[in-house]
């Protein structure tokens, strides 16, 4: 909602309040304040002029050299406009102004003539499309003054956001009702000087349904002089940004805006049977051509005003092109009506068409507003267009309220607001905006609400008004009692900051993706055609194909973020994410929503770190294995002894993902299902992402891993006997895996091994081919005594028997 | 010879043990250690030693000589650990940048998102996750905004079906967790919500924290007091506050909170544009209607709903300016934080 201070103050006393003061007053009403700004700042500088004398240009025809006084400075000026004469006062643009489009006024030669400014038309203002020549103002304005004073558009612009449950504001005297509660000051309205009464037989209005059309109001005018606006009416509707267009509709745009009460003039002449009937369109009538020339498709439950034969209107959205008022017209059907909110909203939408008089009407206009509109609208056509207004009218108010009383109680809303209130307070604040109060008993207060109020529907409402009016801040701080209870948190939470946190010890940063993404995606990942992730919630209204499905895997987002940053220079690149996927079910259901923790890794193996410490090589597959077994080591999920561990299990062919390298791939399995998976990704993958190194990818089901038992943290005491350690190098077969040979020696059931772990392993250089060395150490250690060679000896020759028989071995020499 | 090793190796223990400080310590080296000093005469001494012994006796020389190096460096840094300063040229250029382990950052989001959680998780409030992904009944019905209410207005909804949408405030978690539990209530909901708007100031998907408050008696008084905790928690022990009228369908009264602007310390400036305020939050006291909805008996129970965004919080706390960089994931930007 826009307007000027100049306009606001026509109706009511601002007292000694600076616009600045007014703006806070009205934000902290309610009536959040986006702005206070000079109008048209782009004007500031243009001043007025006297055209002194006006001569040929030696040069040029259609060129006059000119003379204008601005102020005690004269001016010459070269100006080509056919209205330019001697007396003229109108608008210059000196050297330094800068118009409207951006061009900056210097002095210049016109065809070998000097000239100092520019004399300016309406259009070149912005003011508006005249361009036939420049600007003409009374004669008796001042020249040399600033041009927006001259124009009375020295002025404030107020923009107010209004929330939809106050429709009353939107109206300039809705405001000032507003100010004049705070400034208990008297409103100055409008006065109307004519009368409606009861049908006149000159035409008739029929509704057909009053649920939606509680109100319809019209009058004829007869013999209106179609013409431009005075200027003060053109001058209130350019200040907020309205294009005056002629008289007759600029008045009920005006009134629109004082009041919030839309208005429609009809061009009485066009309507068939003298009539006007507010109904459904019938199943014959699918289309409509609007007045801005657009053909609209009707659909059964548009309300429209139709006359005798057919539709002229969308009933509170917008008129027809064939009722439109023209310059032709001379008589005029000026309605003012109340139509249902839901419906005319759902038209607009349908539609695609929101209006002024729509924003009003769906958030609903005081039916007990339009014959007092009305007639303001009528009073104006008279003076202004000349018409004469044939006495009578119609007033259809099939929708008529009862009065709208409610009730407030006095210890309800001092409980609710934590104030202590009484009578006095609770009814001086709901008085000062218009509200009758009167005591029903020693609690209840009974409130009559103004007809335009139509938000106040419940003791709610008026508790609401009451803080309003007393002010939010007057209203004391107090924390809650409350029983002591203990906030029993989400586990899934918890663990999830924990992942997060060992991640980012283990250089990840952390990634948010949308959650809506492109399907192209997939293709990108080349999932098969009939994989289940193809299947993707679609948004029915995305903003562009990117963000147009909900997501099935987070891995995409993430490679995007990778190839960002490897744009930006940033090559190495530990990324995780822990989000939502999306599984559809039923077209009427929601999706399955499962979360997921997915990295990646790719780049140096220590990032930006110092090259004077650490080395330059590039993470592999064993820098993303390390990741998820210290994860799952530090939540204590791979414990052995547990049903439900987690273990690494090398894939078969089918199970291996199309982006997966197939030769660096592991599953993780757990005592419930598959946990996740880690893997090189295939080059291919990477390239259809723009990626050109190698990445390693880990995804892990969240919310499985959330439902794993963490091992008991459990103490085990410390060794007394000190270990030994022994070493095996063997020459195996190079297909042999380093985690069978481990597993043959835990399963061993020799005594005293306490650990074994892989230390080396190498291949080529002097070993034969197909053979591979790898070293091995066993560590013994008895919990009850100091071992002896003796007792190592024993348990490690069987190992390394075991170990050579079954892998087909031998022990490396030297 | 060995003998002569052996003694030497005593005298030089001994001499060390003496030395007392730095310079002590210096001499010593330039009598033992130098280039011209003891040890070094040794060993061309070795020169002149029988040809079966030469190897014998090198390694036995050579070794008295590495321990007596090692006993001095550890005497020195005995000496000079506790004399800073005096090191320096002395092999090891400290300026150079220490071996720093690479360290991850969570998500800048993340971390307001945790900042807030645990204030109000310390005030007693729980936390509860909700779908995304949400009934058009939970995210407006429930919440008193019916079809064609104009208040939708204030939400640009992606739909996926006639009844099926993305979420667009946490608020939807008030009522599905009141359907299903008794006040008293504490309850705060963290998440993404989603709106069809973007520019330099949305983007279409962001994060909100809902959180409301059932029990009875509780008034709009009380809702400041907690909200006032809150954001001086949040931001600084005596920021000022205030609260204005505004309107949401889901509670009555509403009110906008807004704080002094944490830029320019409510002088005005860009970011609040001149006017001092910076909103923060909206709230209210939980309409009657919701509470009908869930079946609580609005003249037994009362309660206030506040709801807040974290990229907001995370824009003024850092002074981020472009919304947009939230998800674009570049580790410039994440490891800032």
């Amino acid at each position: 909602m826009k307007f000027t201070l100049s306009w606001l103050k026509e109706y009511v006393d601002t007292r000694d309040l600076s616009p600045e003061a007014l703006a806070e007053q009205l934000t902290m009403l309610g009536l959040e304040v986006e702005g206070v700004t000079e109008l048209f700042p782009e004007l500031q500088t243009l001043r007025t002029a006297k055209v002194l004398s006006v001569g040929p240009h030696p040069n040029a025809d259609k060129l006059h050299l000119c003379e204008v006084a601005v102020g005690d400075a004269t001016y010459s000026i070269v100006c080509g406009a056919p209205n330019v004469r001697e007396n003229l006062i109108t608008a210059i643009a000196l050297p330094g102004t800068v118009m409207p489009d951006g061009t900056k006024i210097k002095p210049s030669k016109v065809r070998g003539i000097k000239s100092n400014g520019m004399l300016c038309s309406e259009r070149e203002l912005g003011l508006s499309d005249s361009h036939t020549g420049i600007m003409e103002l009374p004669e008796d304005t001042d020249h040399g003054q600033s041009l927006l004073q001259a124009l009375g558009l020295d002025d404030l612009l107020i923009e107010v956001d209004l929330t939809p449950n106050r429709p009353d504001c939107a109206s300039v005297i809705g405001i000032a009702r507003e100010i004049a509660g705070i400034t208990r000051s008297e409103l100055t309205l409008p006065v109307a000087e004519t009368e409606i009464k009861h049908t006149n037989g000159q035409f008739s209005v029929d509704i057909e349904d009053s649920e939606i059309c509680p109100r319809y109001a019209a009058r004829l005018i007869r013999n209106v002089r179609i013409e431009p606006s005075p200027w003060w009416i053109q001058k209130r509707l350019l200040s907020i940004g309205m294009r005056p267009i002629n008289n007759v509709v600029d008045i009920t745009n005006l009134v629109m805006m004082e009041y919030g009460q839309p208005l429609h003039a009809f061009d009485f002449d066009t309507l068939e049977g003298k009539q006007i009937i507010v109904r459904k369109p019938r199943a014959n009538e699918k289309n409509f051509t609007t007045l801005d020339g657009e053909e609209r498709t009707l659909e059964p439950d548009m309300l429209m005003i139709c006359d005798a034969a057919k539709p002229v209107a969308v009933a509170g959205v917008m008129g027809g092109l064939d009722s439109e008022v023209t310059d032709k017209t001379v008589n005029i059907l000026l309605e003012s009506a109340c139509f249902n909110a839901v419906s005319i909203r759902r038209t607009a939408r349908r539609l695609n068409l929101p209006s002024e008089a729509s924003y009003r009407f769906e958030r609903g206009v005081d039916p007990g507003g339009c014959a007092t509109v009305m007639e303001r609208a009528v009073s104006l056509l008279c003076e202004v267009a000349g018409g004469d207004a044939v006495e009578g009218g119609v007033d259809m108010y099939g929708g008529k309220r009862p009065f709208n009383s409610q009730t407030i109680r006095i210890s309800r809303t001092s409980a609710l607001l934590g104030i202590d209130l009484d009578y006095d307070k609770i009814a001086d604040a709901l008085q000062s905006i218009g509200m009758q109060c009167k005591p029903k008993n020693d609690d209840t207060i009974w409130v009559l609400a103004p007809t335009f109020r139509i938000d106040i529907e419940r003791e709610a409402d008026l508790v609401e008004e009451v803080a309003r009016l007393i002010g939010y801040n007057n209203i004391p701080t107090s924390l809650p009692k409350v029983r002591l209870s203990y906030p029993e948190q989400q586990p899934q939470r918890q663990i999830r900051s924990r992942a997060a946190d060992l991640l980012v010890g283990m250089g990840f940063s952390e990634a948010i993706n949308y959650s809506f993404t492109t399907s192209r995606h997939l293709s990108m990942m080349m999932l098969a055609d009939d994989d289940i992730r193809r299947k993707q919630v679609a948004l029915l209204n995305p903003l562009s194909e990117e963000q147009s499905v909900m997501r099935t895997m987070l891995l995409p987002g993430l490679l995007e973020n990778l190839k960002h940053n490897i744009n930006f220079q940033k090559n190495s690149v530990r990324l995780f994410e822990i989000g939502k996927v999306f599984t559809p079910r039923g077209k009427d259901e929601q999706p399955i929503e499962t979360e997921q923790l997915t990295g990646l890794l790719s780049g140096r193996r220590y990032g930006e770190a110092s090259h004077l410490y650490f080395n330059e090589e590039n993470v592999d597959f064993f820098d993303a294995k390390g990741v998820i077994e210290e994860l799952l080591q530090q939540m204590r999920l791979q414990d052995c002894g547990k049903k439900d561990a987690v273990s690494f299990r090398i894939p078969d062919t089918a199970e291996v993902e199309n982006y997966e390298d197939p030769s660096q791939c592991l599953i993780l399995d757990s005592g419930n299902g598959t946990l996740g998976r880690l893997a090189r990704l295939q080059s291919e993958v990477a390239r259809n992402f723009g990626i050109k190194q190698d990445v390693y990818i880990f995804d892990i089901n969240f919310q499985l891993l959330c439902t794993l038992t963490q091992t008991d943290r459990h103490f085990r005491s410390l060794p007394v006997y000190p270990a030994v350690k022994r070493d095996i190098a063997l020459l195996i077969p190079e297909h042999v895996q380093a985690g069978d040979i481990l597993e043959t020696i835990r399963s061993s059931k020799e005594k005293f091994i306490e650990h074994c772990e892989i230390f080396d392993v190498f291949q080529g250089k002097s070993l034969e081919k197909g053979i591979k060395s790898v070293a091995v150490s066993v560590t013994y250690r008895s919990p009850t005594k100091t071992l002896t060679e003796k007792n190592v000896n024993k348990s490690h020759t069987k190992i390394i028997n075991t170990l050579i028989s079954e892998f087909n071995g031998s022990l490396r020499e030297g | 010879m060995e003998q002569e090793i052996v003694a030497l190796q005593s005298t030089a223990k001994e001499m060390l043990a003496a030395v007392e400080d730095t310079t002590q310590l210096e001499e010593f080296r330039i009598r033992f250690l130098g280039r011209k000093g003891q040890f070094g005469a040794l060993m061309k001494g070795l020169g002149k030693v029988a040809k079966e012994d030469k190897p014998r006796l090198g390694q036995m020389a050579n070794a008295a000589k590495k321990e007596m190096e090692k006993l001095f460096s550890e005497k020195k840094q005995a000496l000079t650990s506790f004399t800073a300063g005096s090191v320096s040229g002395a092999g090891i250029d400290l300026t150079l940048p220490g071996r720093r382990p690479e360290k991850g950052q969570l998500h800048p989001v993340t971390q307001i998102m945790n900042e807030v959680c645990s204030i109000f998780e310390n005030l007693g409030f729980s936390v509860a996750e909700g779908p995304d992904v949400e009934h058009d009944h939970y995210n407006f019905e429930a919440l008193n905004i019916p079809a064609h209410h104009p208040a939708r207005d204030m939400h640009d909804t992606f739909y996926v079906s006639d009844s099926i949408l993305l979420r667009t405030h946490t608020s939807p978690m008030q009522a599905r967790i009141m359907e299903t539990r008794e006040p008293p209530l504490r309850v705060i909901a963290p998440g993404k919500v989603y709106r069809c708007d973007s520019d330099i100031t949305h983007t279409p998907m962001f994060h909100q924290v809902e959180g409301f408050l059932v029990d009875r008696d509780v008034s709009f008084a009380d809702l400041k007091g907690v909200l006032t905790v809150f954001t001086r928690k949040m931001f600084k022990k005596d920021l000022a506050l205030r609260f204005r009228p505004s309107f949401f369908p889901f509670t009555e009264p509403s009110a906008e909170v807004d704080i002094a602007c944490v830029i320019c310390d409510g002088k005005g400036c860009r970011v609040c544009k001149k006017t001092g305020w910076l909103e923060i939050l909206g709230a209210g006291m939980i309409d009657p209607e919701v509470f009908k909805m869930v079946g609580y008996n609005p003249e037994k129970y009362s309660g206030f709903a506040f709801g807040l965004g974290i990229e907001r919080i995370a824009m003024l706390k850092y002074g981020i300016d472009d919304i947009r960089l939230y998800y674009e994931n570049d580790l410039r930007f994440l490891s800032q934080f």
